[in-house]
């Protein structure tokens, strides 16, 4: 029940107009504050030439959340410029092209006939950034340091080192290991002995001030964000050419998208479907596509290791691999960038010259419902009363696993699905969270499952057979296979025989023959269905540098989130007068 | 005396079933750090098999102890504090994480949220004593922006106020390139500014709520015979409104108030993936993600003690605010 007389109505009412402006008033001169604390530093930044007049650009490496301080270059953990901006390897090898490996650090190396024995030569005249010099006895200690660790040895490396003078370092093997020469030359950071020789547990150091031969050191570190500064002493004049380098943190592709498009981020690399509308407006943006990953239906093959579904007959296989439209997987779920796949399970762009068939160097890329469909019925299938083929009271139904919020694979399963409907096989997906998905897929729970083939240490097609083709690799359905193993329980011992045959040499001739007879075999028993090379789209904005590598010029991988060709590409970068 | 003791142990008997779900919760997940590890390693480049027993070695994993024992272990090492490894942030420890990544989730949510109620008590006042005026109006806008989904709304003022229109930054939680964190003016002005967006969204989504549920307890409470009392006996409309009616139709609302106090620490993953924010959320999100119990135990742990402790603390206020309670005991 409201009481208001005329006189209590002007009194509150003055009252409350009165102090609804104080309150306003009190709120604007806050806004003001703030805004004034704020002009001084900037607003939303965006990098290349802050006050001092020094050059930056801003790198978005694929980090999310809070970063954790970590530069060790032993460390699982590790933030990705340390091998390779921070750190360097004695070799380059660049995954992109089939050149030769670049030096580094070293400048030579020599296998003895056994291949036991590796003599290295390295390179003179290269600083350490406290003023060391490097020698080859930093070389050394870096072996001998991962030899004697177990909890640093993630390659299995079976070698102790000595440094016989300043510029030689002699790593003698246990066994035949020409296999082991990427990994050694490619993939380890070299480190100074002066500086780890007094860190007592050198598997959990954090590495606070990483002390490196490499373009760039630690300028300062907080957990959003990280910059690199030149090294004044690097050992190749005049480069690198641009001051500083700072790494963000970012939570989604839409914040990376959104921060390309406001100039504040110069490198990442993001799958964007649509991005040739995105950059249609902005001169200074551009992109590179490097297919390197060959997106495959993972099949659980053997069912004498306790794989149970159609997709064990290799029937089935071969009519999958025939009846798919790839042209048009591409253009709906790949954005029309990826490339071309092989059955040797090869790039056929570089690696063209190990394919030792013609016939095999691309996968049909468009769709032959009917060779699929005799393939199946040659193999005793016939239809259902339902449309699906069916063998012995089975339907041919499979059922594909895939990360939920991987869009693109999502998308793709569903395009083969119909194109497999219409030879009669039944495709249907399920979508699983990243660790389930994962668990399946190394233990072997799972009929098909949506995955692709990674980068090798280099580009001889060992480091793709052995890991992914091997017995020694695989494992019993329901126990844990090898890393980026042969998840597809795939057991030949005529394959195995080949691999290790090509593993034992350095000659390259010996090893395409023998390569041969696995891709012989792999090519028929198909148990990973290559569907298409699936694009690497990084994007660059040219305002503050320029010499990104190109589609022309591959001069590394240029995904911003790979160890050591980060390092390649920083060097290279020109500035933007 | 006894009325809060027995408050207390019951506070600490939730606390300890909080703490062994905490435990049993995460180990039913499937997969394991190692495993998940090593994927995520692969991904970046060549992993050999021999990886697998290092990163096993580095990470202690001694996943073939018994349950029980590593359960006893683990109240152990809780009541020392030691919240043990990171693994997704290795070798960082859990409380390292936690140190760095809670204060901006405190911080931000914590005065977004507290603005929020303070608006949404004040104009939910407001319209409650007045009511027929312009600001019942209001009620079905708020009221509407919260039940707007917050992400969308969250990426809509995004994308016009600081894609389009630039006024407000696109990401983080400071300018990375100026002033490095600490106490100085310079960070914190940044962190303000950066803070500002992110706080609007919480602000505009969860203002109804408040808003609604103070303005129908005002109406109700207006309703009652000491309402009457006060008017009769003369005292200023201002005085009745504050000091008589709010205090009374606030009581509810404070309680709701302490539970979302509790549940800023957890609230928060869907602001700091918008906005990029390196708050707790994130971290908690990127733990679930990589199988990293020790880091989903702490900051589990975080939330049930905040929120219980928010609870404790309201409850004990609540015999202050209100003289009911403190009658009966």
């Amino acid at each position: 029940m409201r009481m208001k007389g005329p006189k209590m109505l002007l009194t509150s009412q003055r009252k409350r107009t009165s102090r609804g402006v104080t309150v306003a008033a009190g709120l604007a001169a806050s806004a003001l504050a703030v805004t004034g604390c704020t002009s001084g530093s900037s607003g939303p930044s965006a990098s290349g030439p802050n006050g001092s007049g020094k050059s930056q650009i801003t790198i978005f490496n694929g980090a999310t959340g809070t970063i954790a301080e970590n530069f060790n270059p032993f460390s699982p953990t590790l933030l990705q410029p340390t091998l390779g901006v921070i750190y360097e390897p004695l070799y380059y090898y660049n995954l992109a092209s089939t050149a030769a490996p670049k030096p580094e650090l070293a400048t030579a190396f020599k296998w003895n006939a056994g291949g036991t024995r590796l003599t290295i030569t390295t390179r003179p005249g290269v600083k350490w950034t406290d003023g060391q010099p490097f020698t080859a006895k930093d070389v050394a200690y870096t072996f001998n340091l991962i030899h004697k660790t177990p909890a640093l040895n993630t390659s299995g490396l079976n070698a102790t080192a000595t440094a016989t003078d300043d510029n030689t370092a002699v790593l003698n093997f246990k066994g035949k290991s020409f296999t082991q020469e990427p990994q050694v030359l490619g993939n380890t950071a070299i480190i100074a002995e002066h500086i780890w020789s007094k860190i007592s547990d050198p598997a959990k150091d954090i590495n606070k001030n990483p002390v490196g031969t490499g373009p760039y050191k630690l300028k300062s570190f907080a957990s959003q964000s990280y910059s690199l500064t030149k090294n004044t002493t690097y050992w190749e004049t005049g480069k690198p050419q641009i001051d500083t380098v700072r790494y963000i943190s970012l939570a989604t592709a839409d914040a990376a998208s959104a921060a390309l498009l406001a100039g504040q981020v110069d490198w990442m690399s993001a799958f964007l479907p649509n991005l040739n509308d995105l950059i249609k407006g902005h001169k200074n943006l551009t992109y590179v596509n490097t297919p390197a990953l060959t997106t495959s239906l993972f099949t659980c093959s053997n069912a004498s290791l306790g794989c149970t579904g159609p997709q064990t007959d290799p029937a089935v296989r071969q009519a999958i691999y025939y009846a798919m439209d790839r042209t048009q997987v591409n253009k709906l779920a790949g954005g029309g960038f990826a490339a071309p796949a092989s059955p040797t399970m090869l790039l056929p762009d570089r690696d063209k010259a190990w394919i030792a068939n013609p016939a095999d160097v691309t996968a049909p890329q468009s769709g032959d419902a009917a060779k699929a469909s005799s393939i199946l019925a040659a193999a005793g299938y016939t239809k259902g009363s339902d449309g699906v083929l069916q063998k012995g009271g089975n339907r041919l139904s499979l059922t594909v696993q895939v990360v939920a919020g991987y869009s693109d694979y999502i998308s793709a399963i569903s395009v083969m699905a119909t194109q497999l409907k219409a030879v009669g096989i039944e495709l249907k997906s399920t979508q699983l969270a990243y660790n389930a998905w994962n668990s399946n897929e190394t233990t072997g729970k799972f009929q098909l499952t949506m995955d692709s083939i990674g980068l090798g240490a280099s580009s001889n097609p060992y480091f793709t057979y052995q890991p992914r083709y091997s017995t020694a690799n695989t494992a019993k359905v329901g126990e844990v296979a090898a890393t980026n193993g042969n998840y597809a329980r795939y057991s030949n011992p005529t394959m195995d025989a080949a691999v290790a045959a090509a593993a034992a040499t350095n000659d390259e001739a010996t090893q395409k023959d023998q390569y041969a007879i696995v891709q012989k075999e792999i090519v028929r028993d198909l148990p990973y269905i290559p569907i298409y090379v699936n694009s690497t789209l990084t994007e660059f904005n040219t305002t503050n540098a320029t010499g990104w590598p190109t589609n022309d010029n591959k001069y590394a991988f240029p995904a911003s989130w790979k160890s050591w060709d980060n390092g390649i590409v920083l060097k290279e970068l020109k500035l933007v007068k | 005396m006894r009325f809060y003791l027995q408050k207390v142990t019951f506070y600490v008997v939730a606390f300890w079933a909080a703490l062994t779900l905490n435990f049993f919760i995460p180990r039913l997940m499937p997969g394991n750090p190692v495993d998940v590890m090593l994927s995520k390693l692969a991904a970046k480049g060549p992993v050999t098999p021999a990886a697998r027993h290092a990163v096993e070695l580095l990470l202690g994993t001694k996943t073939s102890e018994p349950i029980w024992s590593q359960y006893w272990e683990y109240l152990v090492k809780v009541s020392h504090g030691d919240l043990g490894l990171s693994v997704t942030y290795y070798p960082a420890t859990v409380s390292d994480i936690i140190g760095q990544t809670l204060p901006w989730t405190i911080t931000l949510i914590g005065l977004a949220t507290v603005i929020s109620f303070i608006l949404g008590i004040g104009l939910g006042q407001l319209a409650g004593w007045k009511r027929g005026m312009w600001l019942d109006n209001l009620l079905p806008i708020t009221t509407m922006f919260q039940a707007i989904p917050y992400f969308w709304l969250a990426l809509i003022l995004v994308y016009l106020l600081s894609s389009r229109l630039s006024i407000f930054p696109l990401f983080g939680g400071y300018d990375v390139n100026g002033a490095p964190p600490g106490l100085n003016f310079a960070f914190i002005g940044s962190a303000l500014y950066y803070g500002v967006l992110p706080a609007m969204t919480i602000v505009i989504s969860s203002v109804g709520g408040w808003m609604l549920g103070m303005r129908n307890m005002m109406v109700a409470t207006l309703s009652e015979d000491y309402i009457l009392t006060a008017e009769a006996k003369g005292l200023r409309p201002r005085r009745i409104m504050t000091t008589y009616a709010a205090r009374n139709a606030v009581l509810p609302s404070l309680s709701g108030f302490a539970i979302s106090l509790g549940f800023v620490v957890a609230g928060s993953i869907v602001t700091e993936q918008v906005f990029s924010y390196p708050g707790i959320g994130s971290a908690l999100l990127n733990a679930v993600q990589n199988n990293d119990y020790s880091l989903m135990q702490g900051i589990f742990l975080v939330i049930t003690f905040s929120v219980l402790g928010a609870n404790l603390i309201v409850d004990l206020l609540y015999t202050i605010i209100d003289p009911r309670t403190r009658a009966r005991a």
